[in-house]
């Protein structure tokens, strides 16, 4: 069975203008997927969705077979406890510094000090940040706060990892290590799906590539340059 | 494993993982962190939270204020010497039988708790060692004043029942005129109920007005939170979660504005204390004033934290309800 899986999912804004339309996508247990596409191709909607921060007008999003598009309260909080967003604007808490930035998530589960000290620690380890874990997000560059971001997002453990254009104010070489960073954190596990539009780079990753046009899926494969035809529903490319 | 004691897995079919439940220990060092952040953030901000704990305390202490004075006038009435009671004077020439025999009327009565009769002679010598008149007097041939006596009732009987007393008194023999500071009585009984009205009203206003005020300064302190408040959301925060840290801030500014009250009170208490005492003295009463008990101090104290918890679950409640992420 696959983890994630989107089963005709349409979203159609008060406006009328569709984001999605009739999207089927399936991505198993530990697999790494990028979306892409150009701007407004649904790529943010996508993400969205599956953290369940907008509902879908139609269709199903099942995760580990449980729809997850109707929950609310405790349950979607417990939901999203297992899952890391890391966004192209950080979302940092400029008053705290990277370390109580990074030990949020782990605080609202009411861990131990001592081990939210060796979470947040390993975390920024893992994004080579563990010297400025004193500093405040202000004093880091761009790339160090998109690490910080990261670090944070990582540091549950979450079972799933979404970004969305994490390397969208980054330099080309600040763009790869992130990349490669996603790479790692896949390769213990975590399903990762990261949307950007970013083509070289993610065409560089040799991973599993949605794309994206008005909506639709119109791409999704390994290598985008040979145009694989969106498979059916239920194909699994975990 | 410590972590895997924070985490009891309680399985549940309808979650794609089994969802976390925090035990007590997580629950207790989570109030612990919001308790120490809220100290941190209003210590931060104490101009703020110095002009919200004047608002709540000022809006606390009108009320309380009141209650102790309707509080200190019941007090004062019921401790007053010889009240509820009634002095009849007899005629000038007014027999030892009828005298004794209005005492014993009286006594016999079970609406009067004490009588005590003053003669001519003993009149006499007490008017002369207050009124500093003794040579004038030592011109009287005859003692002028007559005897008199003093009923002391019981302090359940009302202003009707003293008025019936006062009416069957004069009608005995003997009596000359019966006294009753009526009128003083009603008057102190009309103010302590009008006190005890106001006091009522102004608490009912003063309290919403602490809970607007503690409700207002929350929702700013929202506002001023609210990037945190959703990444909060978005990193798997329970709307409990995320409320807590706005119902200590509605504690401390209530407890805090409690706190205000209290002093405003002593302080009233003490400024007014002095010229009380002189004014009752002269009464031949000691004052003794409510108010400055460690009961009513705490009550306070805890009335405004209740307000302020009230005022921040409402601001907390409306505003996060509908918060958006992103």
């Amino acid at each position: 069975m696959a983890q994630i899986e989107f089963h005709g999912v349409t979203k159609r804004f008060d406006n009328g203008q569709e984001a999605l339309a009739n999207v089927s996508a399936e991505f198993g247990e530990g697999s790494m997927a990028f979306l892409t596409g150009h701007s407004g191709a649904g790529k943010s909607t996508f993400l969205k969705l599956l953290l369940c921060l907008d509902q879908p007008s139609r269709g199903q999003i099942l995760v580990n077979g449980v729809n997850v598009t109707r929950m609310s309260g405790r349950r979607l909080a417990h939901y999203r406890q297992h899952l890391g967003a890391v966004f192209q604007d950080h979302h940092l808490l400029s008053h705290r510094s990277v370390y109580d930035n990074v030990s949020l998530p782990l605080r609202i589960t009411g861990m131990k000090e001592k081990d939210i000290a060796r979470r947040v620690r390993a975390a920024l380890s893992r994004v080579g940040l563990l010297e400025k874990e004193r500093l405040f997000p202000r004093y880091l560059s761009t790339g160090e706060q998109q690490r910080v971001g990261i670090a944070r997002a990582v540091v549950t453990r979450p079972k799933i990892l979404l970004a969305d254009e994490p390397t969208g104010n980054l330099d080309p070489e600040l763009s790869r290590d992130i990349m490669k960073l996603f790479e790692q954190f896949n390769q213990v596990g975590t399903t990762v799906i990261v949307a950007s539009h970013d083509r070289d780079l993610i065409e560089s990753m040799g991973v599993r590539i949605i794309e994206l046009d008005q909506g639709v899926i119109v791409r999704d494969g390994m290598d985008t340059r040979r145009d694989i035809e969106a498979p059916p529903d239920g194909d699994d490319h975990g | 494993m410590a972590e895997a004691e924070a985490h009891k897995p309680a399985r549940r079919a309808s979650d794609p993982w089994p969802p976390v439940r925090p035990g007590v220990g997580a629950w207790w060092r989570d109030h612990v962190r919001i308790a120490r952040e809220t100290a941190h953030f209003i210590s931060a901000r104490l101009g703020t939270s110095l002009l919200v704990w004047l608002l709540v305390g000022i809006a606390l202490a009108l009320p309380a204020g009141l209650y102790l004075i309707q509080q200190n006038l019941a007090a004062m009435t019921a401790a007053w010497d010889g009240r509820p009671g009634l002095t009849a004077y007899f005629d000038l020439d007014a027999s030892q039988p009828a005298i004794d025999a209005v005492r014993s009327h009286l006594e016999a009565d079970e609406r009067v708790v004490a009588v005590s009769v003053t003669d001519p002679e003993s009149a006499l010598d007490e008017f002369r060692r207050f009124a500093d008149l003794a040579d004038a007097l030592d011109l009287l041939d005859t003692n002028p004043l007559p005897a008199s006596l003093r009923a002391t009732l019981a302090t359940e009987v009302d202003l009707g029942a003293l008025t019936a007393l006062t009416s069957e008194v004069s009608r005995l023999e003997g009596v000359s005129e019966v006294v009753v500071e009526k009128t003083w009585l009603e008057r102190v009984s009309d103010i302590t109920a009008v006190v005890s009205r106001l006091g009522v009203i102004l608490g009912v206003l003063f309290g919403v007005g602490a809970v607007l005020v503690t409700s207002t300064s929350v929702r700013l302190a929202i506002e001023a939170r609210l990037e945190e408040l959703k990444v909060l959301k978005l990193i798997g925060a329970t709307e409990r979660q995320m409320r807590r840290p706005f119902l200590y801030f509605g504690a401390f500014y209530g407890l805090g504005g409690g706190l205000i009250a209290a002093m405003l009170i002593s302080l009233c208490l003490v400024i007014v204390e002095a010229p009380l005492s002189s004014l009752l003295g002269s009464y031949s009463q000691e004052l003794d004033l409510v108010g400055f008990d460690p009961l009513f101090l705490g009550s306070l104290l805890l009335v405004g934290g209740v307000l302020g918890v009230l005022g921040a679950l409402l601001a907390a409640t409306s505003r996060l309800k509908d918060l958006e992420i992103l």
